[in-house]
């Protein structure tokens, strides 16, 4: 065979095999350690389990039971208030934020952005565990600046009480993930036309008027993003509330979770076959929501 | 000929690299797989001072077993029952001793009693004779089908520590708080709400309800592992504690953390703790600077001549059915568990009295300690041991925890709002719907 054949046939080998060995690790990893454990929880989920040795087929009886457990309403309206925080309250914090940031006229824009997105380089458990010490009755920085502003009782038990674990998780979110998501919202509103603006000035547009046609339009995609994500987040919350309740649901399950929820019956009670149903569960729900959300938006139309 | 490298590589250098380095990584990886220990036993605790015991009672051990290494491994108390029963669930990595919490420990006897990963101990107690000179009812906890899954660390009696220089300031006999409403009408003299309260009381979780469940002699489940949380002894407990927890009239608070306690005791936030003998020595670690003002007395009791004492907390050791060799395993149980001499050095280090009766009477035991204003630690303990109620338990002890902390939290919160009306049909109520709870957990296992 003549060098320039070699050649040629190598090179036409490899062009056409490199491709799927490139894409082997990833495939192999995913068949393996996504594919695999997702079938698989499927089809636990219609067993009751004791360890992968002890299991008992029950049909949809994990589905049946999960529907009427009380502990997994309770998990849901928690989630579902969280959620709701996260985008009604977090998502327009974070606009507003951005916006703010992204005034030309504000000295030192850089070291605020830096700033506000710092609490994102430590990590979830980092934070929870600043926030517990943060929220100790007494000796607590927060109920010691309360108490000195407004009076409120120095041992408010904020981790402790009922009616205040779920206003905690909210705070400690706040502070962490309104930064981040004011990065998002930035880099959107740069990407507007200023034009835009000019127009809109021209032809006597208010700051509101210029918002609502201007602002937001410019930003939707970004916009949908960030709410999907930030609610799909919201439903997978699990860090914060284990570190910062030290590993229960809280008093009288206010902190519980639906992926807490999870975590009790699959490590606790040693039931992955109920786990897997709740796992399953979620999912659907997320999906759905997610449709909604999208729906909501807008994102199905396409533009003409 | 003048062919360059990139002819034969039609993607570029960049990709080829990254497949070379994935390449090399993998067969690195494949010919240097991660080091097996070297030891022939391995035991996990979660508790720091059971690890630092055990670490300086492994070479006597050795010595007495030629050719054996022990290792012990300290594995964080969440993680251990998560890891093991990890470890249960893939065979892999499973240890051949460890230490489980009492409360923890029966949710491994769930399943078919021949799957659990435990061997039974039954045998080894019976011919070694320990299993007489153990307290009985600290077997309990760790017995489930006729079989014994683990032997017991601990007694786990509770006495009440007390800051003495505040008592002795404020002309507080403790010989005089011989029962709970004695020590409530003290209580309610000394709490300055916000500022110093009687006793650390959580109304958030159990911790503290349950001592005193015990202490009345009720419980989560009977002896058969049926469900006691909804007894009549629950409910009366719930009513006496509620309001000692919460509510402005309270003589108990809790920081929900303890974070801080070593701020909380030195500022005298707190007069007094509910203390099962290992929480002394972390009061001692925690707290350094209260040496010699604190003091140890029993538990008022609920009525003249009553119990006075409680239990809180426990840990078994077990031995797993993946040991190589169990009669050495046992072994190791054997020097560490019931040896006298190591019992007695163990004491010292973790403060922790034993179940077997006839260590009690080891002059460790009767020392007088300096951070206890010089009271004879040990023989305080051991003085109560016996009247140490049972613990009873079932493989859904953890939900029944949990469930009796939503009920303690619920029964504060209600309180807050309410006050003394209806409270105790609120209670009721509660208890019922938890324990119904927990009892549908039950009936749907099938194993």
């Amino acid at each position: 065979m003549r060098a320039g054949e070699l050649k040629s046939a190598v090179f036409r080998l490899q062009h056409r095999y490199a491709p799927y060995v490139f894409v082997a690790p990833f495939v192999l990893v995913f068949f393996i350690f996504m594919l695999y454990p997702l079938v698989n929880s499927l089809i636990l989920a219609f067993y009751v389990t004791s360890g992968p040795k002890s299991q008992v087929f029950v049909g949809f009886a994990n589905f049946v039971f999960l529907l009427q457990d009380p502990d997994f309403h309770t998990a849901i309206h928690n989630t579902v208030i969280y959620a709701s925080c996260s985008v009604f309250l977090q998502l327009p914090l974070s606009l507003g934020l951005a916006m703010l940031l992204n005034q030309a006229r504000l000295r030192g824009r850089n070291f605020f952005r830096l700033g506000f997105f710092s609490p994102n380089l430590v990590g979830q458990v980092f934070v929870a565990v600043l926030f517990s010490v943060i929220f100790i009755p007494k000796f607590g920085l927060l109920n010691r600046v309360l108490h000195a502003l407004f009076e409120i009782p120095i041992d408010t038990k904020w981790l402790g009480s009922p009616e205040l674990v779920m206003p905690a998780l909210v705070l400690t979110s706040l502070w962490m993930y309104v930064g981040f998501n004011m990065i998002y919202f930035l880099a959107a509103l740069q990407t507007i036309d200023v034009q835009l603006y000019e127009a809109a000035d021209v032809d006597g547009a208010s700051p509101w008027q210029k918002f609502l046609h201007v602002t937001v339009p410019g930003i939707r995609p970004v916009a949908v993003f960030v709410i999907v994500l930030s609610t799909i987040g919201s439903f997978q919350l699990f860090e914060l509330p284990y570190v910062m309740l030290e590993s229960t649901a809280g008093p009288d399950n206010a902190g519980l979770t639906i992926v807490m929820y999870l975590y009790q019956n699959g490590w606790i009670l040693g039931d992955l076959g109920f786990a897997s149903a709740i796992g399953w569960m979620l999912t659907l729900g997320v999906f759905v929501i997610s449709l909604v959300q999208m729906g909501l938006t807008g994102s199905w139309k396409t533009d003409a | 000929m003048n062919r360059s490298l990139s002819e034969y590589l039609p993607f570029g250098k960049a990709p080829t690299v990254i497949l070379i380095t994935t390449l090399l990584a993998t067969v690195y990886l494949v010919v240097n797989p991660v080091a097996t220990p070297d030891s022939t036993l391995r035991l996990w605790t979660f508790a720091r001072n059971h690890y630092l015991a055990y670490v300086e009672g492994t070479p006597a051990f050795e010595a007495a077993h030629p050719g054996t290494r022990l290792e012990i491994q300290l594995v964080h108390g969440d993680a251990v029952s998560r890891r093991l029963r990890a470890a249960f669930w893939a065979d892999l990595d499973v240890p051949d001793l460890v230490e489980v919490g009492i409360d923890r420990a029966a949710s491994f006897f769930r399943g078919p009693v021949d799957d659990v990963g435990f061997i039974d101990l039954t045998p080894y107690l019976e011919s070694s004779g320990f299993g007489e000179r153990i307290v009985e009812t600290r077997l309990a906890p760790y017995r489930n089908r006729g079989r014994i899954f683990g032997i017991p660390h601990d007694v786990h009696p509770v006495m009440l520590a007390y800051r003495r220089d505040i008592f002795e300031a404020e002309g507080i006999d403790p010989t005089q708080l011989q029962t709970w409403d004695d020590f409530i009408e003290v209580g309610r003299r000394l709490t300055v709400p916000g500022q110093r309260y009687m006793i650390e009381l959580n109304d958030a979780k159990a911790d503290e309800f349950n001592v005193f469940l015990y202490q009345r002699g009720g419980g989560l489940f009977d002896a058969d592992g049926n469900l006691t949380m909804d007894s009549d002894i629950a409910l009366e407990t719930l009513v006496w504690f509620t309001p000692l927890a919460a509510g402005p009239t309270r003589i108990g608070a809790s920081l929900g953390s303890t974070k801080i306690l070593t701020q909380a005791i030195e500022t005298g936030y707190f007069v007094t703790l509910l203390c099962p003998d290992w929480r002394t020595k972390l009061l001692e670690i925690d707290v350094p600077r209260m040496e010699g003002r604190m003091a140890l007395m029993p538990l008022p009791a609920f009525e003249p001549g009553g119990r006075r004492t409680s239990v809180r907390g426990g840990t078994m050791l077990g031995i797993t059915k993946a040991t190589a060799d169990k009669d050495l395993a046992w072994a190791v149980a054997e020097h560490m568990y019931l040896d006298s001499e190591e019992l007695a050095a163990r004491f010292r280090e973790t403060n922790i009295l034993p179940p077997l009766r006839d260590a009690w009477l080891l002059p460790a035991f009767l020392e007088p300690r300096p951070y206890w204003s010089n009271q004879p630690l040990g023989k305080l303990y051991a003085d109560v041991a016996d009247d140490t109620p049972p613990w009873y338990t079932s493989p859904f002890v953890e939900k029944a925890v949990e469930k009796m902390g939503q009920v303690v939290a619920a029964c504060g919160a209600y309180y807050r709002e309410n006050g003394d009306a209806g409270l105790r049909d609120f209670a009721r109520t509660r208890l019922g719907a938890a324990a119904d709870e927990v009892r549908r957990h039950v009936e749907r296992n099938p194993f």
